[in-house]
């Protein structure tokens, strides 16, 4: 691999320890991948340190102990923990505490605390061109798809991309490998994100680890849509990106889809098949009705509030409506919390139900004293919130779109969305 | 992933996953879509058709690690995804991709097995 004047001083040590480790695990990252040399990283969005898994935020606090620091602008991704109201939450106290050293240590590196899934609402959009690192596979899809930036599905290493600034260049950073694989025709009618997510997810379960060219859209997604449209095909399958004309960079709306490729013809069936596969709780056998996965934009923290303003979530359920920071302030400077807060829902930033401590498929230190609740069912709007609380929580799911999910909350009976 | 490592060869002709399908305090396989359900990968050279992509993939191989029930190499048929890769490099657990297809069948279960990740030598002893 050939290697700048930089990464070579780098990785003899001249920018400290930290940075030379960082730099010898992206050569073998792109010696395993062949890649030819290293690209600048404009942006990282980076391992939050996670207080679920043991050692996990130790692999952030020892970095900042260190004395590492962050060479590009990076963003952190979502933590175990609210850690501003981890108590309205039932988070343990010890949990809550170990998620603040990894905030902490962060604040030393020099990174953007925001603890989100979704670093594009909290104002992190790479552009067009840019090379990037993600360890959320949503921030992939949506940076390749949407901003036209370029991302790999980073692990660890994203935190390597951002101490260094720099990637090596493999997989999606190379224009070769970002042509579209499939023809996904769609029939199915679709509105909202909850369908998106459903959308997503019936493409990922095809694609798998393809690109996908869209069409039968017809009018073009909004922005909520088309982040709604990514995370489900990053759930059900390994979808880094998808091309949608007149949306993804490089490709004009009237672009023709790619010959000789494999088509995938998606129906309202498909949609269907999603949501039932998700509705597995009874009508009334849920505690937990989430609204906000992957976490709400501003323009969705205006639908919750408006659907929830006058209404009041039922005696036995909690309804959380989750966002980040940035989004969380700026709804707030609106107006938007206290109608939310008034129905007696609750706003939650920097994690969510599947990232918090109710997930069972952990390895929390033992002296956290976390007990993850057994809960009844969890109720949803979003098909990869629903995945993972399958896949976590081990509970329970059910699914319906956000309208419908806030009916639900108050009323305490499902409301499904209807077929036909 | 640089570096050597020996274990008793454990194959599997099903895609796992690192993430779900895998119990990090045991090493034992509990993916009811793995062939190797019931079986721990603690200590073995893991010898895989591929690996079922997940971002988070990293994150568990890093905790097997801990814990220490991680597979002392993987070996593939196919390329890993990036996560995998960077928590091998993490976890200083030696990965050998795209090894020829028809070498799987030439090695019996519980053979023991060198590998170097280095030079992607993968040996019986």
């Amino acid at each position: 691999m050939r290697l700048s004047e930089r990464d070579r001083a780098m990785l003899d040590g001249a920018f400290g320890e930290p940075a030379r480790r960082a730099m010898d695990g992206l050569v073998q990252l792109g010696e395993a991948f062949d890649a030819s040399d290293m690209v600048d990283i404009g942006y990282a969005h980076i391992h939050a340190g996670m207080a679920m898994y043991g050692g996990d935020v130790d692999l952030i606090t020892a970095l900042a102990a260190e004395g590492a620091t962050m060479r590009t602008v990076v963003s952190t991704n979502i933590a175990n923990a609210d850690m501003a109201r981890w108590q309205q939450t039932g988070a343990p106290p010890r949990l809550a505490a170990l998620q603040q050293r990894a905030e902490a240590a962060h604040k030393a590196l020099g990174g953007a605390t925001c603890f989100t899934c979704t670093p594009y609402f909290a104002g992190h959009r790479p552009t067009a061109g840019m090379h990037a690192a993600s360890i959320e596979s949503g921030v992939t899809i949506f940076a390749n798809s949407v901003l036209g930036a370029l991302a790999n599905r980073d692990g660890f290493f994203a935190v390597y991309a951002g101490m260094t600034g720099r990637y090596p260049r493999f997989g999606l950073h190379l224009p070769e490998n970002r042509v579209p694989t499939h023809h996904v025709a769609i029939s199915a009618a679709v509105s909202g994100t909850t369908d998106f997510t459903a959308l997503g997810y019936a493409i990922g379960a095809e694609v798998t680890d393809g690109i996908p060219f869209v069409t039968g859209l017809g009018a073009v997604p909004d922005e909520d849509e088309l982040d709604a449209m990514g995370v489900g095909m990053a759930t059900s399958g390994g979808v880094a990106m998808f091309v949608l004309p007149g949306v993804t960079p490089g490709f004009a709306g009237d672009a023709a889809p790619p010959a000789s490729v494999p088509q995938v013809a998606i129906g309202d069936g498909a949609i269907e098949a999603v949501y039932d596969k998700f509705c597995t709780a009874a009508v009334d056998g849920f505690d937990l009705v989430h609204l906000g996965c992957p976490h709400a934009s501003l323009a969705e923290m205006r639908v919750y509030a408006g659907l929830l303003a006058g209404r009041r979530i039922a005696d036995g359920v909690d309804c959380w409506v989750t966002t980040n920071r940035t989004v969380r302030s700026a709804a707030e400077a609106e107006g938007l919390l206290a109608p939310i807060e008034a129905a007696g829902a609750r706003v939650v930033s920097d994690t969510c139900p599947m990232s918090c401590h109710f997930a069972r498929t952990c390895s929390p230190d033992p002296s956290l004293g976390v007990t993850p609740p057994t809960l009844a069912g969890v109720l949803v709007d979003s098909v990869k919130q629903a995945h993972y609380v399958r896949d976590m929580i081990q509970c329970p799911t059910l699914v319906t779109t956000s309208a419908r999910a806030v009916e639900s909350a108050v009323t305490g009976r499902f409301v499904p969305r209807p077929f036909r | 992933m640089k570096g050597p490592a020996a274990g008793p060869a454990l194959l599997s002709d099903t895609p796992l996953s690192f993430l779900g399908d895998l119990d990090i305090a045991t090493g034992r396989v509990v993916g009811q879509g793995s062939d190797l359900i019931g079986q721990s990968v603690a200590g073995t050279v893991l010898v895989l058709r591929a690996t079922r992509g997940s971002a988070g993939a990293w994150r568990f191989l890093y905790q097997l690690k801990r814990a220490g029930t991680h597979p002392a190499a993987i070996v593939l048929e196919g390329m890993p995804d990036p996560s995998v890769v960077q928590g091998a490099i993490l976890s200083f657990i030696p990965v050998i991709a795209n090894i020829p297809a028809d070498l799987r069948a030439t090695i019996a279960p519980g053979t023991p097995l060198s590998v170097d990740g280095a030079s992607g030598m993968v040996r019986a002893e």
